[in-house]
């Protein structure tokens, strides 16, 4: 396919897409352009992996005059969010973006240096990982929010449907996603970055009750505090390349970087814009709040795209910073969101809040090894990166099925969840499971993070305590959905196939990716990691992901530094869990009540027992959360003075540096 | 082929060493108490006449998490034999503790939600301080696998890793279910509400989880061994020796509470490590 | 099987059930585990949850609140169980024979196997109880002893 219709359709087919079903209100024919767009975006980031890294410049001058009056368009919609909801930290920050644009690119004169910019995309291997997370993940995610939706404003009984403007915003978003991780050029980088942060606006709003619109206010107040970062690095760098274009491309920084310690500030200040897109400590809040959106939302931010956004900014940069004090800081910035958002995680008695704190804990995690910059850590980042998409994509599905069925987010009120609706617990089940358990892909990530992480031993600490943590909240939400009475012959529910398919074929993305991981590492990850920092070692022999020591890889014969042998484990996984499940039966005649002291009463199926005075009581339970010790009312103010001073050392360590 | 065979055997002898060690233990357990006790081989009677006993269930899904852990348990142990990757190893153990605690949490009874929470809070307490040792193991030779501690020639663990020794105690007390910390069952005479986590498990899977447990003796006394690989009769001696220092902790300790394990364990534990683990940076100046 | 068999011999765990006993037996059969008597010698054990046990002890007399509980544990021990009941009052309801809440013996409400009277019964009495539950059940399974 020629690489003109690539292009058009990875980024502008979702726009047209998105207008299409705004404008069409029926909701079939919606659900077939949202199909048919998902579709030819899977194939299409396909055949872009085939194609191979390219770069591309669109031949007319048009595009770049209608992105400099889009992003103006933008901003001064920003304004009047601001002014007309009453959000003064709104209108401050669109006024910090948009004064120093304007007059930097009017008043210095840069508009006409931006417009020669060749080329203004260039997509490595790095580029075509994201851009098949977004297009598959993604469009996963659109198809299974078609029925979401019609459910969503049905059960809301909302009279007036807004499910075409929600479609808009959500299908228009894949295509910003896809241009912002293949844009070379910066302002267009910073195009795409605005657009997926309206989006984000947008839709995070979208249900216009007054929470949903605060929230909405707080994720756009914060990501355009990254948006004036991500300026005045543009301006920083247009000063120092003596008033032309030359720095302001990725490539150009990324290879005068790692030389020239003057680039320091403005990379730490677009690894700060990425931080805040990624939602690390102290900016979590704005991921938090974007809980109130319907799931869908959540879905498409915390798996393929916005939030991925800001950790592949870091990871795109992080060639400019290899060797750096920056890249330690880096390093324990990331780690420390994943210690804290972890711990946090405990305490969090919604569901829908446990995965937002463990999306942030992951970005973290993977900010981290973007920052620790050794190509075993850039090969766990870009790993980590791919598993979270599938798994947290699962997951957040598999909340918004549940919410759709017990119709609550509250992780109290999924008590049981085994006993009604044993399809969807056995999906979560495996969600859960990939999260944080081997052998499945996450932990292989979170193994591979821990092999290389002694480089800097303080983020190797943070990382131990947080992976304790993970498996805690993980296991403690599970167990809630497990629990049931002494019953047989449970009915299974049937899903609607809008729900059901997406679901599977993400379960099956998870085995396939997991088992295969090793091949796919060798013919698709490892130039990846090659985009980043030069790898000399193979991680990969045959099916098993193996760490070499270096001097394996300088041609001795030294040992290994560690070995994951992937489908031996997985056979362990299918003889521990899958075969037990399959073969375990159990007799009506075996089923005994649980142990109440002998109080039960009745049947063998009873949660009901006689307490004093001969009253029968019904059995409860409940889980157990610790917030005493790690809700956020217990620790964020340490969380957020650490992090705060650790964003504090990290300006003081790259002025110093650059001064 | 070799592989297989030394798989294969330490599949069948690790069970029969965990089982006479838990023999021991409950004779040593009873001679600190002024009692006579069982015979050694006391553990395999019950063992196998919980095998005889009928099942009697209170959900599928907690007999489908009960063969995980043994599984995932197993695995270990080949992990441990084979030589392979301790930090891998110590997930894997991860694995086999979650499954455990889910097989608690899948039925309705508050006792064994009980135990599984607290079974949770320890795993809070010691992975940790285990995913640690494998770091301050990395620090000390610059690489995960145990086949490079047990290299002909590698120097001892324990002289320059003692602190984490220390803590990896601290763990041992927690894996074998003993006093301080037999919160979330616990073995023998002991109860602690009804047995906590054990409480819906009976007959046959109750005997899975004895199984289990030998294997986990093993694996744990092995993981200590580890500290001294060169000989490695030193190291079993060392491991052996911190097995009764453990049985004498669980007579002349009381039972304290979850927080307080877990803040212990925490400011003990890794405090030992991370101290341990800096030192080894400093003195290397990184890896 | 024979192991299993012998092992059944070997490894009885008791889990005792106090109905509404003046608490005379109970001490006497705590008293079995302290170091004088020590049948943890013959692989006794008290378990405290009927889904554990293999020999359910019973002391006191069943009034009508127990009774219920007493099935309820019993259906909950997983077979092959006995039961010892311990002291008089286990055995007939003994003094309290015929008071208005009392129904009289365990073998009221489930089936007893071995009876070992006494007010209080002895310990060497409760331990030659168990051994000679451990009898019947050894004959029932046909392993010599």
């Amino acid at each position: 396919m020629d690489l003109n219709w690539m292009m058009a359709v990875a980024i502008l087919l979702p726009l047209i897409a998105g207008i299409l079903v705004f404008i069409i209100r029926q909701y079939h024919i919606r659900g077939l352009i949202v199909i048919l767009t998902a579709i030819a975006l899977i194939i299409n980031s396909i055949f872009l992996m085939l194609h191979g890294p390219d770069t591309y410049t669109p031949t007319s001058h048009y595009w770049g005059l209608a992105i400099t009056i889009l992003d103006y368009a933008m901003l001064l919609f920003y304004i009047y969010a601001g002014l007309s909801l009453k959000n003064w930290l709104v209108l401050i920050f669109a006024l910090t973006q948009i004064i120093p644009l304007a007059y930097w690119e009017f008043g210095m004169g840069a508009s006409k240096a931006l417009e020669e910019i060749k080329p203004a995309f260039v997509f490595d291997h790095l580029s075509i990982v994201m851009v098949l997370v977004i297009s598959i993940v993604g469009s996963l995610i659109t198809i299974f929010a078609l029925r979401y939706m019609y459910d969503h404003e049905h059960h809301k009984e909302i009279e007036k449907s807004r499910q075409s403007r929600f479609l808009f915003w959500l299908v228009m978003f894949l295509g910003a996603m896809n241009g912002l991780v293949m844009a070379n050029n910066l302002l267009w980088l910073y195009f795409f970055w605005e657009v997926t942060t309206l989006c984000c606006f947008e839709l995070i709003a979208h249900d216009l009750t007054k929470e949903a619109i605060n929230n909405a206010a707080r994720a756009l107040w914060m990501n355009s505090i990254g948006g004036t970062a991500m300026i005045l690095a543009m301006i920083y760098l247009f000063a120092k390349g003596g008033g032309t274009a030359e720095l302001l491309t990725l490539e150009s920084i990324i290879k005068a970087g790692g030389n020239q310690a003057m680039l320091l500030l403005p990379v730490a200040l677009m690894c700060f814009t990425g931080f805040i897109k990624a939602a690390q400590f102290p900016f979590q809040t704005w991921l938090l709040g974007a809980m109130v959106a319907p799931t869908p939302v959540s879905a498409l931010l915390h798996s393929s795209t916005m939030v991925k956004a800001g950790v592949y900014l870091v990871l795109r940069l992080a060639p400019a910073f290899a060797g750096s004090y920056l890249g330690i800081m880096v390093a324990i910035c990331g780690a420390f969101t994943f210690f804290a958002a972890s711990i946090l995680a405990i305490a969090q008695t919604t569901g829908k809040r446990v995965l937002a704190y463990s999306t942030i804990a992951n970005l973290g995690l993977i900010i981290a090894c973007a920052g620790i910059n050794s190509p075993l850590a850039i090969a766990a980042a870009i790993l980590l990166i791919i598993f979270h998409a599938i798994s947290k994509c699962l997951m957040f599905l598999c909340a918004g099925t549940i919410e759709h069925l017990v119709w609550s987010r509250e992780i109290e009120d999924m008590e049981g969840l085994a006993e009604k609706f044993p399809v969807t617990t056995f999906i979560t089940a495996i969600g859960i499971l990939s999260m944080f358990l081997p052998p499945f892909g996450m932990l292989l990530g979170k193994w591979l993070a821990l092999e290389s992480v002694f480089a800097v031993p303080l983020a190797a600490i943070l990382f131990v305590i947080a992976s304790a943590a993970t498996m805690v909240f993980w296991a403690k939400w599970l167990g809630r959905l497990l629990q049931v009475l002494p019953r047989l012959g449970r009915k299974f529910e049937s899903l609607s196939l809008s729900y059901s398919v997406p679901l599977w074929l993400l379960v099956l993305g998870i085995f396939v990716v997991g088992i295969g991981v090793a091949p796919v590492y060798q013919r698709f990850v490892s130039f990846a990691v090659n985009n980043v920092v030069a790898a000399t070692e193979a991680f990969a022999a045959g099916w098993n992901i193996v760490v070499p020591s270096a001097s394996v890889a300088a041609g001795g014969t030294g040992a290994l530094i560690g070995s994951f042998p992937v489908w031996p484990l997985y056979i362990v996984f299918g003889v521990a869990i899958v075969l037990p499940l399959i073969f375990v039966t159990i007799k009506p005649g075996e089923l005994r009540p649980v142990y109440l002291c002998g109080e039960q009463v009745g049947g063998v199926d009873t949660d009901e027992w006689i307490t004093t005075a001969d009253q029968k009581a019904k059995l409860q339970l409940g889980g157990f959360y610790w917030q005493g010790a790690t809700g956020e009312g217990a620790v964020n103010p340490w969380f957020y003075t650490v992090s705060i001073a650790l964003l504090i050392i990290l300006f003081a360590v790259v002025v110093g540096v650059s001064l | 082929m070799n592989q297989w065979w030394i798989a294969i055997i330490a599949i069948i002898v690790a069970p029969i060493i965990g089982g006479f060690l838990a023999g021991i233990d409950r004779k040593i357990t009873a001679r600190l108490q002024g009692r006579y006790g069982p015979p050694i081989v006391q553990p395999f009677y019950d063992f196998f006449k919980l095998l005889g006993k009928s099942r009697i269930a209170t959900s599928r899904m907690q007999f489908v998490w009960i063969y995980g852990y043994l599984v995932f348990m197993i695995t270990c142990v080949v992990f441990l034999v084979l030589k392979l990757d301790l930090l891998l190893l110590i997930f894997l153990l991860g694995f086999a503790g979650i499954s455990f605690v889910l097989g608690g949490f899948s039925s309705k009874s508050p006792y064994s939600h009980f135990g599984a929470n607290r079974e949770l809070m320890q795993i809070l307490s010691y992975e940790p301080v285990l995913l640690l040792m494998a770091l301050g193991v990395y620090a000390q030779n610059g690489s995960f696998m145990i086949s490079e501690i047990m290299k002909p020639g590698a120097a001892p663990l324990l002289p320059s890793l003692w602190p984490i020794f220390i803590a990896v105690l601290l763990v041992l007390t927690i894996k074998l279910r003993k006093s301080p910390f037999d919160l979330s069952t616990s073995h023998h005479g002991h109860q602690e509400l009804v047995k906590g986590i054990m409480t819906e498990f009976s007959g046959p899977y109750y005997a899975l989880i004895n199984l289990t447990e030998w294997y986990e003796i093993v694996l744990v006394l092995g993981i200590v061994a580890l500290f001294w690989a060169n000989p490695l009769w030193v190291g079993i001696i060392i491991a052996l020796a911190a097995f009764v220092l453990e049985l004498i902790i669980d007579n002349i300790a009381a039972r304290m509470t979850v927080g307080w394990m877990v803040k212990f364990t925490w400011a003990v534990g890794l405090v030992l490590c991370v101290l341990n683990i800096a030192y080894l940076y400093l003195i290397k100046g990184g890896a | 099987m024979g192991i299993i068999n012998t092992s059944r011999i070997k490894s009885p765990w008791i889990m005792h059930f106090d109905n509404s006993s003046c608490n005379g037996c109970d001490i006497e059969v705590l008293a079995c585990l302290t170091p004088l008597y020590d049948v943890e010698r013959f692989g006794i054990v008290n378990m405290g949850n009927p889904k554990h046990a293999d020999v359910l002890v019973v002391t006191g007399p069943v009034n009508r609140r127990t009774a219920r509980v007493l099935k309820n544990l019993y259906a909950q021990i997983p077979d092959p169980k006995m039961v010892i009941a311990v002291g008089t009052c286990a055995c007939s309801g003994g003094v309290f024979h015929n008071c208005y809440n009392i129904l009289g013996g365990v073998d009221k409400v489930i089936p007893v196997d071995v009876y070992v009277p006494g007010c209080a019964a002895k310990p060497e009495a409760i331990i030659d109880g168990v051994v000679l539950a451990l009898q019947k059940l050894s004959k029932a399974l046909g392993v010599a002893k």
